[in-house]
């Protein structure tokens, strides 16, 4: 363990994304009059915010979305890019951290599980080329597919930043003993434990019954399933959207 | 020495029967590999594990990861490991051993050969040796300029084989020379390989490395076999003396038995090759359409062979040569014949084994000698061959500094890969020993006898180890870079100092003529206050005359007013003053 506190104790860092480009992950959601537009993609930070409405126009002129879309767009990305800015100029704890991240999507007709460990410390990392391998390696033919399991690892990258600041700032704050404690264990429970893999007396090699957890795995879904999924995620929204209405 | 860009790593997987044992084709850039160690490159590659910056890198985690990956390639060696079926047994950062995977697959310790045709990957791993006409058959696959599909040690050279524990392999060189008939190296399908030696049209019995002559079927018993499996016959192997062309000839040779023969170029080819180059110039697919039974590689190298070729090519270029290609032909006899002589002229009892054939040679070339002794000393213009060059400049730059220069130039071979090493170990000694035996002598020759130390020198370099003529020519090349700049160096020493020399003797005379106007305003000045004095004489005098004058007339008693007006002025002033 001492070997561990002596690693760990890195100078803190301005908030970043723990990745080789600074670049956020971006979900839109968004339904004006009974017609759904989402979509998720990375966006660079250091681009002019004058940016954001060329690309809403671009999207709704190719999507041939209504015009009502740009603001809605617009609005959107501005509230996430807004979110990241208040975290931006804040001090990163940087604890050499090796986290699981989940991949479980559909894109199209293609679904994707998969488990596999992230350093989260690594700020090499390049989630779009892993993805890209990924993809390569299990021959998924879908080009959007790479893309969304890049942007799904950086969405539970960016929610580990934050974690990791908001949980300096409230251990701070913790003093007052306004519930620190909880967010504060909160991102140490799904971390590795490294001195068990790590140590002189771990090994990094799995155990063969366990490959299947770390295993991608890739189901092509017929138009039929497609379509049923579609609808039961249609349902639920309109379930979920209710129940807010009546709150 | 193999040409092979291949080295197999061998696996003790089965001690009991070595002929079973797996063998791994790895690129030969791989041959630092090491199961129970880490390499510089590796360092240098993945810093990361080796800074000991995090807890979860250090260099027993890498070399887990690394043999892990390795082994699970190789429990499959013709199916391609993915990066994707690795991560799922490492625990570990998906980054991390992505770029550990990416540096082991560039490398070619994994996924190297994966994919190759079925078969040859089976025989592979049988372990047993495929005829070489087969190994050149259509089962090799050349595929975006790597060399694919596992294949099977060629037969390593005996001094390999005793050095290694593959007893099998040994056994298997041995019985391999004994054939005679059956000694080479199977090439991989590199691209370079083809550039270079192009196709080879078929002959029937195996050549010698010297003479280049075909040797019959009688004489297979007196051939020797040299290191890296060339045929040499019996009256070279006395010698043991090449030149330049021969070893380029000797390296031609070594995949001889791909396709069953070597390509000897005849003298109405290298005729006809010489008018093509005349009439085409530098157009290559001309040249070898007027040679026709020449590839266009096979023209090139021939021509760069040619102790002239570069000469001619240059000429061309800028004008072209009124030169008829019957003196070249001429020349070119007398320049082959000068070779052969040369090559026997340090041992003097080479004649009594000759062939008749042999010695009419001989005899041309003795009538020959002032061509080739006129040829040699003027071996720095570039119409020489690299080897001659070497030799001069080596002898120019001094011993000493070509033996560094040598020793430097195979060690940075040795670093580059493993093979070369073990091609050049043996004759490190050689080479440095010779090149400062060569200093000894050096000082007690003459220009005249530089020719005579040449084909020592070369016979040195060249000697036993014909079949690392690649990795030879390469050390050699560098050996005359190293060589020439110590020399260049030395030259720019030399010109500063004189620079320095000459500045300084500016710097001299400037401040003597300095000197020199100094003294001269000083004479000057002396001259000035002379004047300047007599000046002041002759006036005091003026003025004691006028003294004189006056008192008179006051006596004689003629005082008038106006005679105040007659005083000079300047005596006035100069008295007022």
């Amino acid at each position: 363990m001492r070997s561990l506190t002596l690693w760990s104790s890195k100078a803190p860092i301005k908030f970043r994304m723990p990745t080789a480009e600074n670049l956020i992950p971006i979900r839109l959601d968004i339904e004006v009059d009974g017609q759904r537009y989402k979509d998720a993609f990375v966006w660079n930070p250091d681009d002019p915010d004058s940016e954001v409405i060329n690309f809403a126009k671009r999207t709704v002129k190719d999507l041939k979305l209504p015009p009502t879309f740009v603001t809605q767009i617009v609005q959107s990305v501005q509230a996430q890019l807004a979110e990241f800015r208040s975290f931006e100029g804040q001090d990163m704890h940087v604890k050499e951290k090796i986290v699981p991240l989940k991949i479980d999507l559909r894109v199209n007709n293609t679904v994707v599980r998969d488990q596999f460990l992230w350093d989260v410390s690594n700020f090499e990392s390049d989630p779009e080329e892993f993805a890209r391998t990924l993809c390569k390696d299990l021959n998924i033919g879908d080009p959007e597919v790479g893309p969304a399991i890049a942007v799904a690892i950086r969405e539970q990258l960016y929610e580990i930043a934050t974690q990791s600041v908001s949980s300096l700032r409230e251990a701070r704050a913790g003093k007052k003993g306004r519930r620190g404690a909880d967010t504060f264990n909160r991102p140490g429970n799904s971390a590795l434990d490294l001195v068990k893999y790590f140590g002189s007396k771990g090994s990094v090699i799995r155990k063969r019954k366990d490959w299947y957890l770390y295993e991608p795995i890739v189901d092509i879904l017929s138009n039929e399933e497609v379509g049923a999924l579609d609808a039961r995620e249609e349902l639920n929204a309109r379930l979920k959207r209710k129940l807010d209405e009546k709150e | 020495m193999r040409p092979s860009g291949q080295e197999e790593e061998e696996e003790e997987e089965d001690e009991d029967d070595s002929l079973a044992r797996d063998l791994y084709t790895i690129p030969i850039s791989s041959g630092w590999f090491r199961w129970d160690g880490i390499h510089d490159t590796e360092r240098r590659s993945l810093p990361e594990f080796f800074e000991g910056s995090s807890f979860t890198r250090n260099p027993r985690v890498y070399k887990d990861y690394r043999d892990f990956i390795i082994n699970k390639y190789r429990e499959d060696p013709s199916c391609r490991l993915t990066f994707t079926d690795v991560r799922k047994a490492l625990v570990g950062d998906v980054s991390l051993l992505r770029k550990l995977f990416l540096f082991l697959e560039r490398w070619g310790l994994i996924n190297f050969g994966a994919g190759a045709a079925p078969p040859a990957a089976a025989a592979a791993a049988d372990g047993v040796a495929l005829p070489p006409g087969e190994a050149a058959g259509p089962s090799v696959v050349v595929e975006e300029g790597a060399p694919w599909g596992v294949r099977v040690v060629p037969p390593l050279p005996q001094s390999y084989a005793a050095e290694r524990k593959s007893g099998g392999a040994g056994a298997a060189t041995a019985a391999s020379a004994v054939g005679g008939d059956e000694i080479g190296c199977r090439l991989p399908p590199l691209t370079s390989y083809s550039d270079v030696f192009g196709e080879w049209t078929p002959r029937k019995a195996p050549f010698c490395g010297f003479c280049g002559e075909e040797c019959s079927a009688g004489q297979h018993e007196l051939m020797e076999v040299m290191k890296g499996g060339f045929v040499v016959c019996a009256k070279c192997s006395k010698s043991k003396v090449i030149c330049e062309e021969e070893t380029v000839q000797l390296s031609d040779h070594k995949d001889g038995d791909v396709n069953g023969a070597a390509s000897a170029w005849t003298d109405a080819e290298t005729l006809l090759l010489l008018e093509a180059v005349l009439k085409h110039g530098d157009d290559w697919d001309l040249i070898a359409q007027h040679v026709r039974t020449k590839s266009k590689s096979d023209c090139i190298a021939r021509l760069i062979q040619l102790p002239f070729g570069e000469h001619m090519l240059g000429s061309m270029n800028g004008k072209c040569d009124s030169r008829t290609s019957v003196i070249q032909a001429y020349d070119l006899k007398t320049n082959q014949n000068s070779i052969t002589e040369l090559s026997k002229g340090p041992i003097q009892s080479v004649t009594s084994t000759h062939t008749d054939g042999k010695e009419n040679v001989v005899d041309e070339s003795t009538e020959e000698r002032p061509l080739k002794r006129r040829c040699f000393l003027s071996s720095l213009d570039a119409t020489d061959s690299l080897m001659n060059q070497v030799a001069l400049l080596s002898t120019v730059a001094g011993p000493h500094v070509a033996a560094a220069a040598a020793d430097t130039a195979v060690t940075t071979l040795c670093n580059e890969n493993t093979r070369a090493r073990d091609a050049l170990i043996v004759n490190e000694e050689t080479m440095n020993n010779s090149f400062s035996s060569n200093g000894d002598q050096c000082s007690g020759l003459n220009v005249g006898d530089q020719d005579m130390m040449l084909p020592q020198r070369a016979e040195c370099q060249m000697d036993k180890s014909f079949g690392a003529a690649a990795y030879r020519m390469r050390a050699a090349t560098v050996t005359a870079m190293g060589a020439a700049a110590a020399r260049a160096k030395l030259f720019a020493e030399h010109e500063e100092r004189e620079m320095q020399l000459l500045m300084a003797s500016i710097i001299e005379a400037q401040l003597r003529k300095i000197q020199y106007k100094l003294k001269h305003f000083e004479e000057l000045e002396h001259t000035m206050e002379q004047e300047y004095t007599l000046i002041q004489q002759s006036k005091e005098s003026i003025l004691a005359e006028w003294v004189n004058l006056l008192r008179q007339a006051f006596r004689a008693g003629i005082a008038r007013l106006r005679d105040h007006h007659v005083f000079p002025k300047p005596f006035l002033n100069k008295n007022c003053m």
